[in-house]
Parts: C-alpha cells; sequence; structure tokens
C-alpha cells in the first residue's frame, strides 16, 4: 500500500469521525418515532391485550360449550407459558406454535370453536398472554416442566403484596 | 331433592349431637377430669378416639345437563365411599357452584347425597355472590358451625366475605357474582370472616382447655399465601390470635386446587384439591415447596384433581393423604404427610 493511499484513507476515517460527532449534537437524524405515534403505538396494543383479556375470561360465546374459558385453569395466563412455544406438546406428538395450543385448550377442555389462527382475536390471545410474560426467557421447553412464575403488573390487582413464603408480615 | 340434603343434615346432626352428649353426661356428673385422664392414658391427648374424615371441594358444577364437573364431583363422591376404612363424615370445602344458581347448587347437593356418611359444608365465593348466600342456607343450613367428634373440636367459618362493592356501583346480582367468578378480579379485593364470625369464634373456643385438639375448616388459607387470587384470609391473623392458646390447630381449605402444606406457630394448614380443575402454583416462594404436586397435563382430562383423606391418631397426631384421580402426586407425597 503506498503512503498516499493510506494518507486517503486516514482523511476519509478524520472526516467519518467528524461527521460522527456533530450528529449526535444536532438534530439531522430524525427519531424513528414521535411521542404522539409512539403513543399510539402503545395505546393500539394496549387495546389487543384488553381484547385478549377479555376473551380468555369467556367473552366470546362459541369459544366453549361447557362454560369454561382459558382463565378457569389459567389465572393470569399462568402455567400458560407462551414464550416457551414453539414447543413439544404430547396431545399433538410434535412441535408446535403457541396459538395451536389456545386453539387445543379451546376445542378440548372448553369444548369450543377454535379461532382463526390469523385472525385479531387470536393475535389478542397472543398480546394479552405474552405481555405478562414479559422479561421472561425465552426458552424453549418440554410439555412437562413447571411453569414459568410471573407477577402480574398489568390489571390493578388490588395492593396487597404476598409474603410468600408462609409467614404473615401482620402482627 | 330437598328431602336427600335434609336428610344428611338430619343424620349428621344426630352423630354430632350423640358426641356432645357424651362430653355432658361426663360433665354433668362431675367425673370429667378422672375421665379425661384415664382417656388420656389410654388413647392419649384428650382421648381423642382415632377415626378418619375425608375432605371433597370445589366442584365448581355449570348448569348444563350431563357436564364433565358433575361426573368429576360423582367420581370424587364413589373415591370417598369406597374408603377402608370409611371416613367417619366428609367435609365439603366449597365452591360446590359454578356460577352459584340454585340449579347447580341443588344438583351439587343431590350428588353429594350419594355419601355413605355425614356431610359438613362450608361456602366458596361461587357459592354465594348471586343471592348472598340465600340458596346455599336454603341447602345446606348455617355457614358458622362447631361439633365435637371422637374428642376434636371443629369449626367451620365461611371466610369468603367481602366490602360491599356492589350497592355503590349500582350492580345487579348477575355482574356481582361475574365479578366475584374470576379469581384475578381486581374489584373485590381481599376476603375474610369479618367482626361477627371472629365474635362467634371468640366465644365458641372461649371455655375450651389448651389441650383441646381443634380442627378448622375454611374455604380459603388461614395465611398470606397469594392474596391476588384471594389464596388468603384477610383477618387470619386475628382467627390464628384467637387459636393460639391451643396446643395443636389444624386448618384445612379449599379454593386453591392444588396439593400444598404450610405451618404457622401452632397452625399447621392444609389445602384440598378440587374435583374441577387444579391451578397453577402462583409465583411465590413456599416454606415447604415439596409439598406441591406434579404439573397438571391438560391431556389427561381429570390430573391433579381429587380427594383427600385424613387420619387422627390418638395423640391428634394427623396422617394426610391426597388422594387424586391420576397419577398426580410426586413421590414424596404419595405415601402422605404428618401434622
Ligand atoms: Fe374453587
Ligand atoms: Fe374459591
Amino acid at each position: 500500500m503506498t503512503t498516499n493511499k493510506m494518507l486517503k484513507i486516514e482523511r476519509v476515517l478524520a472526516v467519518s469521525a467528524l461527521a460522527a460527532v456533530l450528529a449526535a449534537g444536532t438534530s439531522w437524524a430524525r427519531a424513528p418515532f414521535t411521542d404522539e405515534e409512539l403513543a399510539a403505538q402503545k395505546a393500539a396494543l394496549v387495546e389487543s391485550i384488553a381484547l385478549g383479556y377479555d376473551l380468555w375470561h369467556g367473552s366470546r360465546a362459541d369459544m366453549t360449550t361447557n362454560g369454561l374459558a382459558c382463565g378457569n385453569c389459567h389465572p393470569d395466563t399462568a402455567a400458560s407459558n407462551p414464550q416457551t412455544f414453539p414447543k413439544y406438546m404430547t396431545m399433538y406428538g410434535k412441535v408446535i406454535p403457541f396459538r395451536e395450543m389456545v386453539n387445543w385448550c379451546i376445542e378440548n377442555p372448553q369444548a369450543g370453536t377454535r379461532l382463526d389462527v390469523d385472525g385479531d382475536d387470536m393475535t389478542a390471545m397472543e398480546a394479552y398472554a405474552f405481555y405478562l410474560h414479559r422479561g421472561k426467557e425465552i426458552t424453549p421447553g418440554l410439555a412437562s416442566e413447571q411453569t414459568t412464575p410471573i407477577v402480574v403488573e398489568y390489571g390493578t390487582g388490588f395492593a396487597r403484596t404476598p409474603t410468600g413464603i408462609g409467614v404473615d408480615n401482620r402482627p | 331433592m330437598s328431602d336427600i340434603v335434609d336428610h344428611s343434615r338430619r343424620q349428621f346432626l344426630s352423630f354430632a349431637g350423640k358426641a356432645g352428649l357424651t362430653t355432658l353426661v361426663a360433665q354433668a356428673v362431675g367425673i370429667n377430669l378422672g375421665v379425661v385422664d384415664i382417656v388420656r392414658a389410654q388413647t392419649g391427648k384428650r382421648g381423642v378416639e382415632p377415626f378418619r374424615f375425608a375432605i371433597v371441594s370445589d366442584s365448581h358444577l355449570y348448569s348444563m345437563p350431563d357436564h364433565k364437573f358433575d361426573q368429576q364431583l360423582a367420581e370424587a363422591v364413589a373415591q370417598v365411599n369406597a374408603m377402608t376404612p370409611l371416613p367417619d363424615f366428609v367435609l365439603f370445602g366449597g365452591d360446590v357452584a359454578q356460577n352459584g344458581t340454585e340449579d347447580q347448587l341443588v344438583k351439587g347437593s343431590k350428588i353429594l347425597a350419594e355419601l355413605k356418611m355425614p356431610l359438613k359444608i362450608i361456602p366458596g365465593e361461587h357459592d354465594w355472590y348471586l343471592d348472598m348466600g340465600d340458596a346455599w342456607r336454603g341447602l345446606f343450613g348455617d355457614e358458622t358451625w362447631s361439633f365435637n367428634h371422637k374428642g376434636v373440636h371443629f369449626i367451620g367459618l365461611n371466610s369468603i366475605l367481602v366490602r360491599d362493592f356492589w350497592t355503590e356501583a349500582g350492580m345487579t346480582p348477575l355482574e356481582r357474582m361475574t365479578v366475584m367468578e374470576m379469581l384475578e378480579s381486581p374489584i373485590p379485593g381481599p376476603w375474610g370472616v369479618h367482626e361477627k364470625q371472629l365474635e362467634w369464634l371468640a366465644n365458641d373456643v372461649k371455655d375450651l382447655a389448651p389441650d383441646t385438639p381443634v380442627v378448622i375448616f375454611t374455604h380459603s388459607p388461614l395465611w398470606d399465601y397469594y392474596p391476588r387470587w384471594n389464596f388468603q384470609t384477610s383477618d387470619a391473623p386475628e382467627i390464628r390470635e384467637i387459636l393460639s392458646k391451643f396446643d395443636n390447630v389444624m386448618s384445612y381449605h379449599g379454593h386453591v386446587h392444588q396439593t400444598l402444606y404450610n405451618r404457622i406457630g401452632n397452625m399447621s394448614s392444609v389445602a384440598a384439591l378440587g374435583t374441577a380443575w387444579p391451578w397453577p402454583y402462583p409465583p411465590v416462594e413456599l416454606a415447604f415447596p415439596e409439598t406441591r404436586m406434579n404439573r397438571a397435563d391438560p391431556s389427561i382430562a381429570t390430573d391433579g384433581m381429587g380427594t383427600q383423606v385424613i387420619d387422627l391418631s390418638g395423640s391428634f397426631e394427623g396422617l394426610v393423604q391426597y388422594k387424586p384421580f391420576e397419577d398426580s402426586l410426586t413421590p414424596f407425597m404419595r405415601d402422605g404427610f404428618k401434622v
């Protein structure tokens, strides 16, 4: 490599570094979304979660013929472990996605009609379950493994802290 | 229908009355101390004559005919009827019904009337909030009770009382019931036994000696397990305080639909399996995690459900055995455990 060429590269690098410094101090690059856009996105997500919450608790009649809703066995979506899917489920004998597990519960314990896997209702069911499991490790799992412990933040559960280990902290 | 229920109640009253009569006679002839001492020497603390009782809980019956939960409760009844030796009586842990309607409660009382032994029962939140206990009381009687059996003092309390959230909000009875049906409902807040039953309890035990064996029965646990799902009784500390004078208190409860054991001070606490469905263990650390059951497999329709039987010894030790419909127990739990 010639000395001239090396000098040229150094000059280019120096100019790039200068550009980066300038960019950091100015508003040349716009933020990916405005605060308003972000608020609208959040609202749309919360709306889907809320729809999922309703469906989970029996708002759609054709999801059951025996009165059971998802919430009967899965309060706060506990023991549904959405973030561990796709995983092997014994009732299928193969690896399935979470939405198929939802439909299995609708068709079997609830004796209802499966949801359209591409519909907004199924997306809402997933939005609710995944939202409650946010922050949990995505670990493809086995059917027999213990459920993921989740502490619920969504929803306005009454404000008392469980003491957990079997001693009341009240006098 | 009411004949069957009345029959089982009468049967129970006569049996409870007999135990009470023995005590009264002994006291009346002024030999209670001597009798107690002799009996204690033979059979242990306060003369407990060894016996067993079973617990069936949380059948959550729906109104549809031939619902699978009807069959599951019937299976529990058959399981208890086939136990050898037979339990002296059965405690039902609440939540007979899912939506608190009279037809569901009547259906439950008919299935439970097939039990070969007397039944004692306390209410769950699913039984109560449509008509504030009217139908339940009509079928099953008082929800606050005590009786003596073979030297043990049994107490039942209604632990599912909440503050009035419906009047001001203008809710219909059905809306009120719907709020209470959801385990994680944000509206009602923590429930408990409230002041009147605390007074009743204090009065009920005030003349009992500290070495009296006591069993207390409620729908919800008498400790803070997971308040968000009302796996708690808000005035449990007061209950435990009233019962703190006793050497040994056993608490049994429904509502959590799972195997569970805990101990606080002089009180052991044991949960009942439901017959309708199992509930997940909430995200809290347990003092005795080894008493959890296996994770229920949804492809096995009655996994994680069943009944339980408790054998009380002459020294008022209890052997708790869960009797699941399926193979739901860990090896640790299979042969039962002592309380
Ligand atoms: Fe229950
Ligand atoms: Fe309950």
